[in-house]
C-alpha cells in the first residue's frame, strides 16, 4: 500500500507539472471560444507546428537554441495567423459546428505537411533547455528543470494576459468579443482583434508544444494524438473552466495533469489496459454530468 | 375555469427585474391583447408562459394545470401555440415542409416506423400533406406552399407562421407582434382573420401589438406593461384613455394633449 | 399646358449625334395642379403571381440518351466490379477494393445523419464502428452465431453506444458530443480494444465470412445490398417526422420547439440512428478483413469519416457516397495508382507524387484530404454534391443547369424569443 501512497505524491507532482503544457492549451482554447465560440481543434497543432519548426532550425539548418525557439514561436504565431486569415475569417458567419471541422482541418493539414516532411525520421527529440533534474522529497519525484521552465512560462504567460487584458487592446478584444457592433462604433477593428486573439492563441499553443517536446520523443501529430497528447487534457481542462475562465483554465490544466497521472498508478495500469485514456474519459463524462457549466468558474464569468 | 392564468410572476435576470408581480388572466375564447412601450416585458412575458424562461417566482397556470416548469414542447402539447418576433419558423426550407413540421405531434406513426417506412407512415406523410394544403388554402397562402421561406417577404411570414402555429393544434395562441411591418389596411384585415380563426377553431388568443386600433378592435380585455408589471387593466377604451398608459407611451404630461386623438393614433 | 401620362423630362429630341444642350428657348412642360399622373395601385405585400411555366420534359433524343448513360452506370456499380458482361479482368484485390468502397459509403452516411441532419460532429466515430466489428467477430467466432445475428447486435450496440454518449453530452449546449467522441475514440483504441479475451490482441480476431458470401464478388453483392438499406433507411429518415425535426432543431431548435418538437429527444434519434449505419459498417469490414486487428480503428480513420461527409457534401447522399468512395480508393493507394497510371500513360515517370513533390504515395491522401477539406468548407461549401447536381438534375429528367445545388442555406441568427 505504502507504494500506492508513494505513486500517488509522485503523480500529485508529476501531474501539476505536465498539467502546465495542458494549462497552455487550454488558455489558449478558452481564448478562441470566448472571442467567438469556436472549439479549436488546431490549438494543439500550433504547438507541434512550433516545435518541428524549432526543430527544423536546430537540427536540420545548425542554428543556435535561442534562434530556434524563437523561430519555433514565430512559426506557430504564424499559422495562427493564416488560419485566421484563410480559415476563420471567410467563415465567420458559418455555423459553429462548421468552424469546428474547419479547425479540425486545419489541424490535419498541419499533420498531413509534419509527416509529408518528416516522416523519414519516425522518432525526433530535441534538446532541452537544461537537463538538470531532481528528485523531490518526500516521494522522490522526479522533477527536470525543463518542467520547472514551463511552469514559469505559464505564470508568466497568466500574469502577462491579465495585465495585457486590462491595457487598452485588451480591453477592446473584451469588448470586440461581447458587442461586437458596438466595438467597431467605436473605433475597435473587429477584424483586428480576430487576428490578434488567434496569433495569442497560437503563442500559447507554440509555447506549450516547443517546451513540451523535449521531455519526450515525438513525432508527427504526437500533441493532438495519441499518448502524449495534449489536444484532449487541454480540452478538458477548458471544460472545467467552464469554457471562459482564464485562471480556470490554469487550474483545469493542472487538475487534469493529476488525474491524468493517476492512470500510471500501477495499481490502475495493471488492471486497466490504456489506463490513461480510460481515466481521462471517464473524468470527462464525470464532470459533464456532475458540473457540466465548469468547477473553475467566477460567478461573475457566469453572467 | 379559465384558459390562461399568470400568477404574481416574477422574473431577475441577475440585476434586472424583468417582471414583477404580474398577474394574467385570459377565459375561455377570450382575445386578450398585451400593449406596453418597447422594453416593458411583454416578449418576457410570453416567454415565460411558454417556457423559455423560468419564472423566479409565479405561477404559469393552464386550464388549472400549473406548468411553470413543463419544458417548451410539452407546453406546445398541451394546446399552446406562439409565434415570434422575428418570425419563427424553418427558413432553410419550403413553406409547406414548415405546415408539415409544425403538424408533428398530430402524427400518427411512431418514429422507427418512420424511418422503417411502414406502409401506414406514407399513407399518414399524405394525410399530414393534406392537412397543411388545407390550412395554407384557409389564410390565402396556397401560391407560396413550395417556395423556401428564406425567400419569402416580410409580411407574407407573418401569414405563414400563423398558419404553422395553427398547424400546431392550439387552444390558446399566443401572438408577439403579430401586426407588426403592417400598414393600417392589413393590420385591419389581420384583424379580421383574427377573429375568423377564433370562431372557426374555437381559440382563446393573448397577443401583443403596438397597434392600438387593432388591439382596441379586437381584444375583450388589455392589460397594459409598464417596466415589468402590469400599470392598467380593463377593456379596451378604459385602457386606452388610462392617463398612466399614455404617460408611458409618450412621456409627457397628459392635459398637454387630447387624451383621445393621442391614444387613437 | 397639361399632359395626361407619362410626363417627359426633355422637351425636344437634339439632332442625331449632337449632345444635348438645354437652351433658353427650350419650353419645358409645366406641372401644375391640372396634371394628372398615372394612377398607381397600392403597395401590398401579396406574392408576385405564379406564373406555372410548363414543366420541362426531356425530347425523345433526350430520354433515349438518359437512359444509356443510366444503364451505363447501373452496369458500374453491379456488373463492372464482378466481372459479369464485363470485358475488363477485375482481380479480386480489387474487387475488395470496391467493396471496401461500399462499407466506406456506409460510414460516410453514418457520420453523415449526425453532421449533416443535426449539425452534431462525432471526432471518434471510428470506435463505433470498430466495436461493431469485434462485436460481430467475437460473436461469430467465439459464439458462434450466425453472421446475421452478429450484424443485428453489432448495429444495436452501435445504437446503444451513440445514444448513451449523446445523453451525456447533451446536457450542456454547445459541441461537447465532438470532445465526448475524442475522448471516446482513445479509450476504445487503447482500453476497449486492449481486451484481448474479445479482440485478440496484437494477432486480432478472425471474423470468416457468412456462408454463401465467402468469394470476393458475393461479399460485394452483399455489401451492396446493405448500402441499399442504409440508403432507404436514411431517405426515410429524411422523408418522415423526425427528418423534419432535425432539421428544424439543427437551424433554431426554439422554433422546434415551439413546434412541439422534443430537442433532445430527436437528437438522440438521430444518434441512434447514425450509431445503427456505423454498427452495419463495422460488421462489414470485419468480414471484409476477415481478420481484424486494433490498429485498423485509429485517429486517422476518425479523420477520414469527416473528411468523407464534408468533401461529399453535406445533406446530399449521393456527394457522400461518392465522398466516401473516393476516400476509400485513396486509402487503399488505388488512387495514386490510378494518377501514376495516367500519368505515367503521358509519358511522365510513374511516380509522379514521390519523385516530383517528395510526397510518398501513402501520405498522399494525408496532405490531400485536408486541403480538399479547407477548399470544400471555404469556397465549395456543397462538396461534391454540389458539383454533380447539374448533372444529376439533368440525368433525373431535368434541364441542364450550371447553378443547379447552389448552397443557398441561410445563416439563422437566434430568434429573439
Amino acid at each position: 500500500m505504502s507504494q500506492t501512497v508513494n505513486e500517488l505524491g509522485i503523480a500529485v507532482v508529476t501531474g501539476t507539472l505536465q498539467g502546465a503544457v495542458y494549462a497552455l492549451v487550454a488558455l489558449g482554447i478558452v481564448l478562441v471560444y470566448r472571442a467567438s465560440g469556436v472549439f479549436n481543434f488546431a490549438q494543439a497543432e500550433f504547438g507541434t507546428t512550433g516545435l518541428f519548426a524549432a526543430y527544423a532550425a536546430k537540427e536540420l539548418w545548425g542554428w543556435g537554441y535561442p534562434a530556434a525557439l524563437a523561430f519555433g514561436v514565430a512559426a506557430a504565431v504564424t499559422m495562427g495567423l493564416l488560419t485566421e486569415r484563410l480559415v476563420i475569417h471567410p467563415l465567420r458567419n458559418a455555423p459553429r459546428v462548421t468552424l469546428l471541422v474547419a479547425t479540425a482541418g486545419v489541424a490535419l493539414t498541419a499533420i498531413g505537411v509534419q509527416f509529408w516532411q518528416f516522416n523519414e525520421t519516425l522518432v525526433m527529440t530535441m534538446p532541452k533547455i537544461d537537463d538538470g533534474f531532481f528528485l523531490v522529497p518526500p516521494f522522490d519525484a522526479p522533477v527536470t528543470v525543463q518542467q520547472l521552465i514551463t511552469f514559469g512560462v505559464l505564470i508568466a504567460a497568466s500574469v502577462g494576459l491579465a495585465l495585457f487584458f486590462r491595457s487598452p487592446s485588451g480591453l477592446a478584444i473584451q469588448a470586440a468579443q461581447q458587442e461586437p457592433t458596438a466595438a467597431e462604433l467605436v473605433g475597435i477593428s473587429v477584424r483586428r482583434v480576430s487576428m490578434l486573439t488567434w496569433a495569442i492563441a497560437a503563442l500559447l499553443g507554440g509555447l506549450a508544444g516547443i517546451l513540451a517536446g523535449p521531455n519526450t520523443t515525438f513525432s508527427a501529430a504526437f500533441l493532438s494524438f495519441g499518448g502524449g497528447a495534449a489536444l484532449l487534457p487541454g480540452f478538458m481542462a477548458a471544460v472545467l473552466a467552464g469554457m471562459r475562465s482564464m485562471p480556470g483554465a490554469v487550474l483545469g490544466g493542472l487538475s487534469v495533469g493529476v488525474v491524468e497521472q493517476l492512470g500510471t498508478l500501477t495499481i490502475v495500469s495493471e488492471n486497466i489496459p490504456g489506463a490513461r485514456a480510460a481515466v481521462l474519459f471517464v473524468f470527462l463524462l464525470a464532470v459533464l454530468l456532475v458540473a457540466p457549466t465548469g468547477v473553475f468558474v467566477r460567478k461573475a464569468a457566469l453572467a | 375555469m379559465s384558459v390562461l392564468e399568470v400568477r404574481d410572476l416574477s422574473i431577475h435576470f441577475g440585476g434586472i427585474k424583468a417582471l414583477q408581480g404580474v398577474d394574467v388572466r385570459a377565459g375561455e375564447w377570450e382575445i386578450v391583447g398585451i400593449i406596453g412601450p418597447n422594453g416593458a416585458g411583454k416578449t418576457t412575458l410570453f416567454n415565460c408562459i411558454t417556457g423559455f424562461y423560468t419564472p423566479t417566482k409565479g405561477q404559469v397556470v393552464y386550464r388549472g394545470r400549473d406548468v411553470s416548469t413543463l419544458p417548451v414542447h410539452k407546453r406546445t402539447a398541451l394546446g399552446m401555440g406562439r409565434t415570434f418576433q422575428n418570425v419563427g419558423l424553418v427558413k432553410n426550407t419550403t413553406v409547406a415542409e414548415n405546415l408539415a413540421t409544425a403538424q408533428h405531434l398530430q402524427v400518427q406513426y411512431a418514429t422507427a416506423s418512420g424511418i422503417l417506412g411502414s406502409a401506414g407512415s406514407f399513407a399518414e406523410e399524405r394525410r399530414v400533406a393534406e392537412r397543411g394544403e388545407l390550412i395554407l388554402h384557409l389564410l390565402e397562402l396556397t401560391d407560396v406552399a413550395r417556395e423556401r421561406v428564406a425567400d419569402l417577404p416580410y409580411g407574407v411570414l407573418k401569414r405563414v407562421e400563423i398558419a404553422a402555429v395553427l398547424a400546431t393544434d392550439p387552444e390558446l395562441l399566443l401572438l408577439d407582434e403579430p401586426g407588426s411591418g403592417m400598414g393600417p389596411e392589413e393590420a385591419h384585415a389581420l384583424g379580421d382573420t383574427l377573429l375568423r380563426l377564433r370562431k372557426e377553431f374555437g381559440l382563446t388568443i393573448v397577443m401583443i401589438d403596438h397597434h392600438v386600433p387593432l388591439v382596441t378592435r379586437v381584444s375583450d380585455y388589455v392589460y397594459c406593461l409598464n417596466f415589468g408589471e402590469v400599470l392598467a387593466q380593463g377593456s379596451p377604451d378604459v385602457v386606452r384613455r388610462h392617463p398612466e398608459v399614455v404617460r408611458a407611451y409618450l412621456g409627457e404630461d397628459p392635459t398637454d394633449a387630447p387624451v383621445e386623438e393621442v391614444a387613437a393614433r | 399646358m397639361s399632359t395626361t401620362g407619362h410626363v417627359p423630362r426633355h422637351a425636344a429630341p437634339g439632332q442625331p449625334g449632337q449632345p444635348q444642350q438645354p437652351s433658353d428657348t427650350q419650353v419645358l412642360p409645366v406641372v401644375d395642379d391640372t396634371t394628372t399622373l398615372p394612377p398607381v395601385s397600392p403597395a401590398t405585400d401579396a406574392p408576385p403571381p405564379v406564373t406555372e411555366e410548363p414543366a420541362f420534359r426531356p425530347g425523345h433524343v433526350g430520354r433515349a440518351v438518359r437512359a444509356a448513360i443510366w444503364l451505363v452506370l447501373a452496369w458500374a456499380v453491379l456488373a463492372m466490379p464482378t466481372n459479369l458482361l464485363s470485358p475488363f479482368e477485375i482481380g479480386v484485390a480489387d474487387i475488395d477494393i470496391a467493396s471496401r468502397a461500399v462499407i466506406f459509403a456506409i460510414g460516410g452516411l453514418s457520420l453523415h445523419v449526425l453532421l449533416g441532419y443535426c449539425g452534431q460532429i462525432s471526432l471518434g466515430h471510428q470506435a463505433f464502428v470498430g466495436i461493431g466489428a469485434f462485436t460481430s467477430a467475437y460473436l461469430v467466432t467465439d459464439l458462434g452465431l450466425s453472421f446475421w445475428v452478429a450484424i443485428g447486435v453489432a448495429s444495436l450496440l452501435g445504437a446503444v453506444q451513440a445514444v448513451l454518449l449523446g445523453m451525456v453530452s447533451l446536457r450542456v449546449t454547445g459541441l461537447y458530443f465532438a470532445l465526448v467522441t475524442l475522448a471516446y475514440g482513445a479509450f476504445a483504441e487503447s482500453t476497449l480494444f486492449g481486451i484481448t479475451p474479445l479482440t485478440g490482441g496484437e494477432g486480432g480476431k478472425p471474423a470468416p465470412r457468412p456462408v454463401g458470401f465467402e468469394s470476393a464478388e458475393h461479399y460485394y453483392y452483399l455489401c451492396l445490398g446493405f448500402l441499399v438499406l442504409v440508403l432507404w433507411l436514411d431517405w426515410r429518415l429524411t422523408r418522415s417526422k423526425a427528418g423534419r425535426a432535425m432539421a428544424a432543431l439543427r437551424e433554431n431548435p426554439r422554433v422546434a420547439s415551439a413546434y412541439g418538437i422534443d430537442v433532445r429527444a430527436f437528437t438522440l434519434v438521430a444518434f441512434a440512428v447514425s450509431g445503427v449505419f456505423a454498427g452495419i459498417a463495422g460488421a462489414l469490414t470485419a468480414h471484409h478483413d476477415e481478420i481484424i486487428v486494433k490498429s485498423s480503428f485509429d485517429f486517422r480513420l476518425a479523420l477520414t469519416f469527416v473528411l468523407m461527409t464534408v468533401v461529399g457534401g453535406l445533406r446530399n447522399r449521393v456527394g457522400v457516397v461518392i465522398g466516401s468512395a473516393f476516400f476509400a480508393i485513396l486509402e487503399e493507394g488505388a488512387f495514386v495508382a490510378l494518377v501514376e497510371g495516367a500519368i505515367g500513360g503521358l509519358g511522365f515517370t510513374p511516380t509522379f507524387f514521390d519523385s516530383a513533390l517528395g510526397l510518398p504515395a501513402e501520405f498522399v491522401g494525408l496532405v490531400v484530404g485536408p486541403l480538399l477539406l479547407l477548399l470544400t468548407l471555404t469556397l465549395y461549401p456543397g462538396g461534391i454534391g454540389q458539383q454533380i447536381a447539374p448533372v444529376r438534375q439533368w440525368l433525373t429528367g431535368g434541364r441542364f443547369d450550371r447553378h443547379a445545388g447552389q448552397v443557398r442555406e441561410v445563416e439563422v441568427t437566434d430568434v429573439r424569443a
